[in-house]
């Protein structure tokens, strides 16, 4: 053993001189995690600056709507809707019944002409050739030849693929397929047996509607009932539009009168800013004066009253009526939900002359009011036709309901796996589910997306035709595209992060717990399921949580495959409102942003829909966060 | 003095390195039997072979001579696995109560064997607390979680959920390792009133603890049973050469 005295090792002095490398690299990553804070800061600061603007420029809008009485005129308007929606309803069961009737001679006629248009479509090209040819004075005999020749060629191709013709005899397609094949070049007459069959099926029409005739003289005096109102709101409407476009070209004006000002004040050199000024005052827009216009529009007050009592007595005496004894399914579905639709649209009528009575247009508009408007309005319209709502409830449901069909998929499919891969698998099926798994959030979302339109959304549509399925809410769907198309991929997308993070929250709980419980005499199954998986909970949880984090905020699949419609769903079916198409937060984002004119009321609306889904996707995070932080062993 | 346990020439393998050979001994019933030697040295593989709670590792097995309680060799393949666990009950070293009430944890061995009736479950969580001593410490707080207990009381209550189940042979690996020495005396005490229903086999590398609560005593080296005897033979007069060094602390 050797002793080394201390004073032979030769040691830097304890005080330290300069600048060290350590404290360097501290820094670097010190600022690394800096700027990425300052980064999401300056994100929100953006989304905020872009979005609160929103609420008053919505304000001033919604009081254009008040004072021009577009308004007012919407409280007709909306009633009037409703009547026409019903009248439509009402025309569907009627011409769906005759059509059923009929449905032979409609089948039988439109095969034929299927036929008769298959071979023409396929012989078109030289047939136009033929005639062109033979406008010239003089056609070439060769040509015409040739021309003849070539047609012969086509109609023998083209009959080899013809569709098919289910409700014609085999005699009878052969007949119309050699009329057809027999036509010459320059005829261009339908087969007289076709002919022959379009009439029939005009006959049958007219056949089936003779019974139905009180049918049609009620729905036609149901329509006629709402003329009056009709011609009243078409009037009001084109009144105040004007007041609408003249109040917005001066809004335009005042706000460009400012811009001008606000440049004249910073200008340095005096001429420019007198000039500025200048322009600024000759910009100076008239506030148009359209109390004139408003007042016309008021005066049609009683008339509205009168026309809407009018309304809700003939509809009143009609409503006993209009129950026609239908035998097609269709008829009875269409006339059941127009009937059912019925006391409610009476009762919108009864209120409407009170309300019109009451309206005031020189009520003021309170910011409150946008802000409330916002949050709870029922539809989310754009385009700048009559007035503008920015309502956030339809894209809300449409986000919650995806998100509802995509976590009911994807949590008992990602924890039933985790809890499999964690605790029964093999070492073997671990290595192969794990990565399989987490293989899925490799797809890019515009693939899944495809594959949702062309083969889930197909397949989903064509399962809900079956019969055998008729019983389920909502089935035949009638799109293809909808929220449980959507939820289904999305729960796709979901399920790896569920998957992974369960999985790691069940693989923390400390194997002293299953050991323990194996050494009670437990099984397995029984130590999982009562000590693993209740010890793992917040873990799973917060799995979840993220799982639906996830999915609020996806974007490209649910624009390809929610079917965009801006409704509400109709809850009145049930769980077929799961089959109804929808529009998301993140969708209409996606979508209207790249439109919309930079500034205007319109695009501040989407940066609030953001700044929603922001706080909606933090707060899911934060709670996660908690859940996590509560799974300590 | 009838045996609890009979161990005859054991082999034991973690895959392919050996942890224990030629293992021979009689566990005598209602005694409390002291395993100590080196770390490393097997005893608690010995000691997890009694309930094969080894099983659980990929790759250990039994590879000679026999382990047989009641007079069956439980490495036999037709053994129920679950009935032999909750013949012989263990305690671990570090306390691992879960994450259930003090009620839930003990009553749990009662749950999975099927035992739905309250009143019953009631019974059997209070007695097995008496016997562990823990009893009139909780009986206010018995559906508190159990992690707010301290951890002699955590450990205590894993022997209270271990004797729940009603065990002939109760194991203790290092029982008292992660405790202070107040804790690890009510735990000794507990020792001296357990060993009048049960067969306790327990590791310790405490050797005053051995002499204190052990009726026998075997003493461990590399895998293999250097000495076994009255505890109070291998501590005054023991045999082996070993043996003495490693009592007396001048080992190595
Ligand atoms: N799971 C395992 N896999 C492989 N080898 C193991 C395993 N567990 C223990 N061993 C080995 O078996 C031998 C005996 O280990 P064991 O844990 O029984 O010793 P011990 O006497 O209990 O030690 P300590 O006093 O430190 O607890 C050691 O050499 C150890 O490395
Ligand atoms: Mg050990």
């Amino acid at each position: 053993m050797s002793v080394v005295s201390s004073s032979e090792i030769s040691r830097p002095p304890i005080q330290r001189k300069g600048f060290s490398y350590d404290r360097l690299i501290r820094y670097f990553f010190a600022s690394n995690a800096g700027l990425t804070i300052v980064i999401l800061l300056l994100i929100i600061a953006f989304l905020l600056k872009e979005g609160l603007g929103f609420f008053p420029g919505y304000r001033r809008e919604l009081e254009i709507y008040r004072i021009t009485g577009m308004e007012f005129v919407d409280l007709s308007r909306t009633n009037l809707t409703s009547h026409e929606q019903l009248t439509s309803l009402l025309n569907r069961a009627y011409f769906a019944e005759i059509n059923g009737q009929a449905d032979r001679e409609l089948k039988r006629s439109t095969e034929a002409a299927a036929l008769v248009a298959d071979i023409d479509d396929f012989t078109a090209s030289v047939r136009d050739s033929y005639f062109s040819a033979t406008e010239e004075a003089a056609p070439a005999a060769e040509v015409i030849a040739r021309l003849k020749a070539q047609y012969a060629a086509l109609l023998s191709l083209a009959i080899k693929d013809l569709p098919p013709s289910p409700h014609l005899t085999e005699e009878e397609r052969k007949g119309i397929i050699d009329a057809m094949m027999q036509r010459p070049i320059d005829n261009e007459d339908t087969p007289e047996f076709v002919t022959k069959l379009a009439g029939e099926y005009a006959t049958a029409r007219q056949k089936f509607a003779a019974p139905l005739e009180e049918a049609r003289t009620r729905i036609d005096a149901f329509e006629a009932a709402g003329s009056e109102l009709n011609s009243l709101v078409g009037e009001m409407t084109s009144l105040v539009r004007v007041s609408k476009d003249a109040l917005n070209k001066s809004d335009i004006l005042e706000r460009e009168r400012k811009s001008l000002l606000a440049a004249a004040a910073s200008a340095k050199d005096p001429a420019t800013r007198e000039r500025l000024q200048q322009e600024a005052k000759t910009a100076l827009a008239e506030v148009p004066d359209i109390r004139e216009t408003t007042e016309k529009v008021l005066a049609k007050k009683s008339q509205c009253s009168e026309a809407h009592q009018k309304l809700h007595q003939s509809i009143t005496g009609l409503t006993a009526q209009l129950t026609f004894s239908y035998q097609q399914a269709e008829s009875v579905k269409l006339q059941r939900a127009a009937l059912a639709a019925m006391p409610a649209f009476l009762k919108e009528l009864e209120a409407a002359p009170a309300k019109i009575e009451a309206w005031n247009a020189a009520e003021p508009v309170h910011l409150s009011a946008a802000i409330h408007s916002f949050l709870t309005g029922k539809s989310w319209v754009t385009g700048g036709e009559w007035q503008d709502f920015y309502g956030i409830l339809p894209l809300l449901t449409g986000s919650l309901m995806i998100a509802i069909v995509a976590l009911l998929i994807a949590i008992p499919v990602g924890i039933g796996a985790a809890i499999y891969t964690n605790q029964f698998a093999s070492l073997r099926e671990q290595k192969l589910i794990k990565p399989i798994i987490e293989f899925i959030q490799a797809i890019p979302s515009v693939v899944l997306g495809f594959i949702g339109i062309f083969i889930l959304g197909e397949a989903l549509r064509t399962l809900s035709t079956s019969p055998a399925l008729a019983w389920f809410p909502g089935f035949p769907m009638d799109e293809r595209l909808n929220i449980f198309t959507a939820g289904c991929l999305l729960a796709l997308m979901s399920i790896p992060t569920i998957f992974s993070l369960a999985e790691d929250a069940i693989n923390n709980v400390p194997a002293a717990y299953s050991e323990a419980s194996e050494a009670l005499g437990a099984s397995k199954l029984q130590t999982t399921f009562r000590v693993v998986v209740p010890a793992a909970f917040s873990g799973i949880l917060a799995a979840v949580l993220l799982g639906f984090g996830r999915v609020i905020g996806e974007t490209m699949v649910v624009l390809l495959v929610a079917g965009n419609r801006i409704k509400i769903p109709d809850f009145s079916a049930g769980v077929g409102a799961f089959f109804q198409p929808a529009h998301t937060m993140t969708g209409i984002i996606a979508q209207e942003l790249g439109e919309v004119p930079v500034g205007s009321v319109h695009y501040r609306a989407l940066f609030v829909v953001g700044i929603l889904l922001f706080a909606i996707v933090l707060g899911i995070n934060a709670t996660a966060h908690h859940f996590t932080r509560k799974m300590k062993h | 003095m009838n045996s609890a346990i009979q161990i005859e020439h054991l082999d034991f393998c973690y895959g392919a390195k050996q942890a224990l050979f030629d293992v021979s001994m009689e566990i005598p019933a209602l005694q409390v039997t002291a395993l100590i030697g080196p770390s490393g040295c097997g005893k608690s593989t010995l000691l997890r072979c009694f309930n094969r709670i080894n099983d659980r590792i990929a790759g250990a097995r039994v590879t000679g001579g026999s382990i047989r309680i009641h007079d069956i060799d439980i490495m036999r393949p037709d053994i129920d696995l679950l009935e032999l666990r909750r013949h012989v009950g263990m305690v671990f070293q570090k306390y691992n109560p879960f994450a259930k009430s003090i009620y839930e944890n003990v009553a749990y061995s009662s749950r999975i064997a099927g035992i739905k009736d309250k009143a019953r479950l009631d019974e059997i969580v209070e007695s097995s607390l008496r016997d562990a001593a823990l009893w009139d410490e909780v009986k206010d707080r018995v559906h508190d979680s159990a992690f707010g207990l301290s951890g002699g009381q955590q450990q205590r209550l894993c022997i209270a959920r271990a004797i729940a189940n009603r065990p002939e042979i109760l194991l203790m690996d290092e029982p008292c390792a992660a405790l202070d020495p107040l804790a690890t005396l009510k735990i000794e005490e507990l020792i001296q009133q357990l060993k009048k229903q049960f067969t306790i086999v327990i590791v310790t590398h405490n050797m005053a603890q051995a002499s204190r609560c052990s009726d026998k005593t075997a003493f461990m080296y590399l895998g293999k049973l250097i000495e076994f005897d009255d505890t109070k033979k291998i501590f005054t007069n023991p045999r082996e050469k070993q043996t003495e060094q490693y009592i007396t602390g001048s080992f190595g």
